[in-house]
């Protein structure tokens, strides 16, 4: 499986979401609420076995937006 | 060795905010902050829901058998210095199982584990006894709001 295919796939199982996942944002959807940012955060972090810094969690405002930050971390989507 | 703490009805109130009625246990032990909380919880037949549940058959109903492990729980947690007094949500709850009715006179001895605690969201376990026989159990995913709040994004540009 690529790194794209298991981002899109944590997304889709995090939000149980079917529409266009690569335009969500943070609170597009009920689902993306604050407690499920943090459970977003952590399937991201055990997928890929990184840790990400706080200024970064804050930062994860979207799907697009998370690409760029998961760079930082050399994780190429 | 490690040492473990204890907490009578004050020092809940000092780490949790439920409060009457819907306060569900009288005293916790065996605690590890981070780690783990035993508590006890009396039930009289003072309890406002006994003659409701049921007036032929007092026994207590299964939501107040989870609040008083829950409220265990998060003992396990809002033990540490810098969580007491924080409020929390449940997130929850699964594998839910009732064992045993628990009626007038009887003593629900909990104890739980905390399987994780990471910016703001627990999860764990706790199981209970009614002496040596087994009560109800189940798994939880708390949220402290307080915590969360200061991991969201605050915009989407």
């Amino acid at each position: 499986m690529s790194n794209l295919d298991k981002y899109r796939t944590i997304f889709i199982e995090s939000f149980e979401y079917s529409g266009i996942i690569e335009d969500l944002e943070y609170q597009a959807i009920a689902e993306w609420d604050s407690v499920g940012h943090m459970q977003l955060m952590a399937a991201l972090e055990d997928s890929f076995s990184i840790e990400l810094d706080v200024d970064d969690i804050i930062d994860f405002a979207s799907f697009k937006k998370g690409i760029d930050i998961l760079a930082k971390y050399n994780i190429v989507i | 060795m490690t040492s473990t703490l204890n907490f009578n009805i004050n020092g809940i109130k000092e780490c949790q905010r439920n409060r009457h009625p819907l306060l569900f246990v009288d005293r916790i032990f065996d605690v590890i902050p981070g780690k783990k909380a035993s508590g006890l919880k009396c039930f009289s037949y003072n309890e406002w829901f006994f003659p409701a549940h049921f007036d032929d058959e007092p026994n207590v109903p299964g939501f107040i058998q989870v609040e008083s492990l829950v409220q265990t729980f998060i003992m396990s947690f809002l033990s540490m210095d810098d969580l007491r007094g924080q409020k929390t949500n449940f997130i929850g709850i699964n594998n839910a199982k009732f064992k045993r009715k628990i009626i007038p006179g009887e003593i629900l001895t909990i104890h739980s584990i905390l399987q994780s605690f990471r910016r703001g969201i627990a999860t764990g376990s706790a199981l209970s006894f009614v002496g040596d026989e087994p009560a109800c159990s189940a798994d939880f995913v708390v949220a402290v709001p307080f915590l969360l709040d200061q991991f969201k994004p605050k915009s989407t540009s």
